[in-house]
């Protein structure tokens, strides 16, 4: 239950800055509605990657003892955190409705646009636990930089406050399409086209196979490494 | 005894990467440039069968590759070359050190360890017996396993790995931190289930142990079997050794 809560202060606190901070000059429309669609998603992925990086690490009793695939302890945090941000979406789907929401079957499109997003985290996820066995800093180095990530994806802002120049750098973060394919579906009136579902399809299975490459490569050291 | 293998180990060898620079952070890997990583040969190819109902002791200097042998036979580790073929159930292998989550109270290590090795999670009556048997109080469990003095842990780590009956029991030096009367009742309780066929590793500092329990035993020295055969004798070889 703590998991939940935190899922639902972490984004609120941040809404209620962002409303101080930004919202006067954001130039968008409803802007509580466009912010907290892409908070819920990104303190998605911030939450499930921050837990999953020492999952590893931290399960080293059990996988000492027993014949147990270390692949499943990053899977269950995927697992854990996905069913809070569940909760999550439900809660403020209800609160959404004082911020403008339009209750529409396009709301149902969260769920595979949320799955697609926890396949990528999963595979990010395989590849931050597994190299954290070996160098330890990866957590914090991780730890490091999500802020930048946070302030490159357009979730405070809007992308056409931003000049054009700039705009390659966006679209070469990852995250910007999973935020943008969910805000599409919980703030736009539109339903989200097929190039963004693709975009997103083929994003999380090029991190899932790579997350999953590399540890392969990686699991049989485990047990001497922790 | 009939010659049964249940657990079956064919030229065997298993390596680890060794970090002998002291490159653990990524920080540290950029100013070394180097793969900090070479590969350390921990058994070089072993082979030994185990038959159901038998009890082995295994014996050896520290850092022999005994407890590296058990775990690759339950699994855990997976060799390199070979191929080890067991026709049974493991309990949880609990080593000193090794095997309890140090963050969780003694309950909640119970009730995972019961939970991943796949017994109901609503077996009281297991819970219960691994409380009667390890003589730990109800406050006792319910504190943080890394506050445990090193004989609580060992009582904890042995009761759970006899809370369910399995095929093969792995007994990891868990006895030795253990107080006399604590040690006398797992000597029994050993015996106990070895009466009832199950068949029994015991890893051992301690030849006198691996007298009371072992038929057979075996010598490891620098990743190899040295010596196998019955158990006094091998008691034997390994005093020589020191």
């Amino acid at each position: 239950m703590v998991g939940f809560f935190w899922g639902f202060i972490k984004p609120l606190l941040y809404l209620l800055i962002f409303i101080v901070v930004f919202k006067a000059n954001s130039g968008v429309h409803n802007y509580i509605l466009y912010v907290t669609s892409g908070l819920i998603m990104w303190f998605f992925f911030s939450n499930v990657t921050g837990q999953s990086v020492g999952s590893i690490v931290g399960s080293t009793g059990i996988l000492k003892s027993l014949n147990i695939p270390a692949y499943f302890f990053p899977l269950s945090e995927t697992i854990s955190e996905l069913f809070n941000l569940l909760l999550t979406l439900i809660v403020f789907m209800v609160i959404m409705h004082w911020w403008g929401i339009v209750y529409s079957l396009q709301l149902l499109l969260i769920f595979p646009c949320v799955i697609l997003f926890a396949i990528f985290a999963l595979g990010l996820n395989l590849l931050l636990s597994s190299v954290n066995v070996f160098f330890r800093d990866v957590g914090i180095i991780w730890g490091t930089i999500q802020p930048a990530i946070f302030f490159l994806t357009p979730i405070a802002y809007s992308e056409s406050s931003i000049q054009s120049q700039y705009h390659l750098i966006i679209k070469c973060n990852p995250i910007y399409y999973f935020i943008k394919l969910g805000r599409t579906i919980l703030y736009d009136p539109a339903p989200p086209s097929w190039q963004m579902w693709s975009h997103c399809l083929i994003i999380s299975a090029f991190m899932y196979i790579v997350g999953q490459f590399v540890f392969n490569r990686l699991k049989n050291q485990f047990i001497s490494a922790i | 005894m009939t010659q049964d293998p249940i657990i079956k180990v064919e030229n065997v060898s298993v390596s680890f990467w060794q970090n002998n620079v002291g490159v653990y952070s990524l920080k540290d890997l950029i100013t070394h440039r180097k793969s900090p990583f070479k590969s350390k040969t921990i058994l070089n190819d072993i082979s030994v069968e185990v038959n159901r109902g038998e009890s082995m002791g295994i014996v050896g200097r520290n850092g022999s590759g005994k407890s590296t042998l058990l775990r690759t036979i339950a699994g855990i580790i997976k060799p390199v070359k070979g191929k080890v073929t067991v026709n049974g159930t493991f309990a949880p292998i609990l080593a000193i050190g090794a095997g309890l989550e140090q963050e969780l109270t003694g309950y909640e290590n119970i009730h995972m360890l019961l939970a991943l090795y796949g017994s109901e999670r609503k077996n009281t009556n297991a819970i219960e017996n691994i409380r009667e048997f390890s003589e730990l109080g109800d406050d006792v469990l319910r504190m943080p396993v890394k506050q445990y003095s090193s004989g609580m842990v060992a009582r904890l780590a042995f009761s759970i790995s006899l809370a369910n009956v399995s095929d093969i029991l792995i007994i990891d030096e868990v006895l030795a931190v253990g107080d006399q009367g604590f040690q006398a009742k797992c000597m029994d309780k050993i015996h106990q289930i070895k009466a009832q066929g199950t068949t029994i590793l015991f890893v051992s500092h301690f030849p006198e142990g691996v007298l009371k329990i072992c038929d057979t035993a075996i010598l490891m020295e620098a990743g190899q079997i040295t010596h196998r055969g019955p158990a006094a004798e091998i008691c034997e070889n390994y005093k020589l050794l020191f």
